[in-house]
């Protein structure tokens, strides 16, 4: 069971390293400006669908991880270092 | 009718922000604030640090005062707008901490940029919109700037995150635009205003006030930047934020248009010159520090007002920046660049972006 993620990050450099390290898993992603709905700050985050969130991918300096569904977004994850 | 409702859906906001913040500018400067200058956020902190008497350009003993200074409420308005919406959306979010003296140094040499080209990126695309063809070229420059910025992010550049901090430290920023306002309404002595030049010129501080506080709620939530317009596009191939780019520029052109007030040229354009390599080159810092810092400098000041204390400190960089400029001749005029050492500072400013740019590269695989 596929499901689509939206991870932010506090920095470009966090997006880029996690899609390079969600691509070497296999991981289809896409780098995409922050939906505004999750964020007054115009950071990047990464578009990928897989079976699951994939969080040993993902920088230290993520900031959160969402499944998107029918109901919107779904926080799964959320960097304890803010 | 599906289509219609997606493109309003993903573009509306941003639309009508653009198009209010280009009918402010025109609006602003029939009500009397300098012609093409509607809302130039580089010029009005300049004459903020003027007011301040940072910078007192043109001093004419006479009449005691420089020809840019006085407390410019759009400036005010624009910070309080952001901090009032994001406070109201719980989006007011105290934070800071990523290399704040670096952006303080970018923050310098992005407003002596912007003060060689004569405008920020806004006054950019009012310029444009008011036929100015010098302006096309400072444009050429902007975007040339991006590009090398986007170079960097690309390979790796971050000036590192940022922390959450207390709500006293994040709203430092906004209560002094607050005092600035309180200054500005009782006018005590130590503050200079202008008595003649651009300072003299300006809206009632009702009306600017007013545009400016709905200007900053919607470019707080419209996230409107003229420097992630043109990054998201070349980097996302996102056209969200260029959409306003778009549409200031079509609501200053109209505006013009309609009030007679477009004359396409290079020569006798309100407030700017004719010198190409300094358009372009004023132009290229903007952009790239711009895209270091994360945003131009009307995003800088939002994020300011939304509690980001790295932008404060970018905005306080923009404030002591004009006051180089003026302070050393590097600002240009109608009648030219200025008569300091405009091409050092300059060579400076990309010699000092580039620096920083190569410092901060990280290694891609973390």
């Amino acid at each position: 069971m596929m499901d689509q993620y939206t991870a932010t990050f506090y920095t470009h450099l966090a997006a880029m390293r996690s899609s390079i390290a969600l691509e070497e898993a296999g991981v289809q992603v896409q780098l995409a400006p922050v939906p505004r709905r999750l964020s007054s700050s115009c950071g990047t985050c990464a578009l990928y669908e897989a079976e699951t969130p994939m969080l040993e991918c993902m920088d230290v300096d993520v900031e959160a991880v969402y499944r998107r569904g029918r109901d919107g977004f779904v926080l799964l994850h959320s960097n304890p270092c803010t | 009718m599906q289509k219609k409702k997606t493109f309003w859906k993903r573009y509306g906001l941003l639309v009508i922000t653009g198009l209010g913040v280009g009918a402010a500018a025109v609006l602003l400067t029939a009500l009397g604030n300098p012609a093409n200058m509607g809302f130039c956020i580089a010029c009005f902190l300049r004459d903020i640090a003027g007011a301040l008497n940072f910078q007192r350009a043109g001093f004419d003993a006479q009449v005691g005062s420089g020809i840019v200074q006085y407390v410019r409420p759009e400036i005010i308005g624009l910070v309080l707008g952001s901090t009032i919406i994001a406070l109201i959306r719980r989006e007011f979010k105290p934070k800071g901490g990523s290399s704040p003296m670096l952006r303080f140094v970018i923050a310098v040499f992005v407003m002596i940029g912007a003060l060689v080209f004569l405008g920020c990126p806004l006054r950019m695309v009012i310029r444009i919109g008011g036929g100015d063809l010098n302006a096309v070229v400072g444009l050429a420059g902007f975007v040339i700037g991006i590009l090398i910025g986007i170079l960097f992010l690309r390979r790796g550049f971050s000036l590192r995150r940022a922390y959450k901090q207390s709500m006293a430290e994040g709203l430092a920023f906004p209560v002094l635009m607050a005092v600035l306002l309180v200054l500005l309404l009782v006018r005590p002595g130590f503050l200079a205003f202008s008595a003649k030049g651009p300072g003299s010129m300006a809206a009632p501080i009702l009306s600017a006030l007013l545009a400016a506080l709905v200007v900053g709620v919607l470019a707080q939530r419209s996230r409107l930047c003229m420097v992630g317009g043109i990054r998201d596009a070349v980097l996302f191939r996102d056209f969200h934020l260029i959409s306003a780019f778009g549409a200031i520029l079509a609501a200053v052109l109209a505006g013009n248009l309609i009030l007679g007030k477009f004359h396409l040229g290079l020569a006798d354009q309100p407030i700017a010159h004719m010198e190409a390599l300094w358009n372009l080159l004023g132009m290229v810092l903007v952009g790239w520090g711009s895209v270091l810092l994360g945003g131009c400098p009307l995003r800088q000041l939002i994020l300011a007002g939304e509690g980001n204390t790295d932008s404060a400190v970018t905005v306080t960089g923009f404030i002591v920046g004009a006051a180089v400029a003026h302070n050393f001749g590097l600002a240009s005029s109608a009648a030219g660049i200025g008569t300091g050492p405009v091409a050092v500072a300059v060579g400076s400013g990309l010699v000092v972006l580039a620096a920083v740019s190569v410092a901060n590269m990280q290694k891609l695989e973390g």
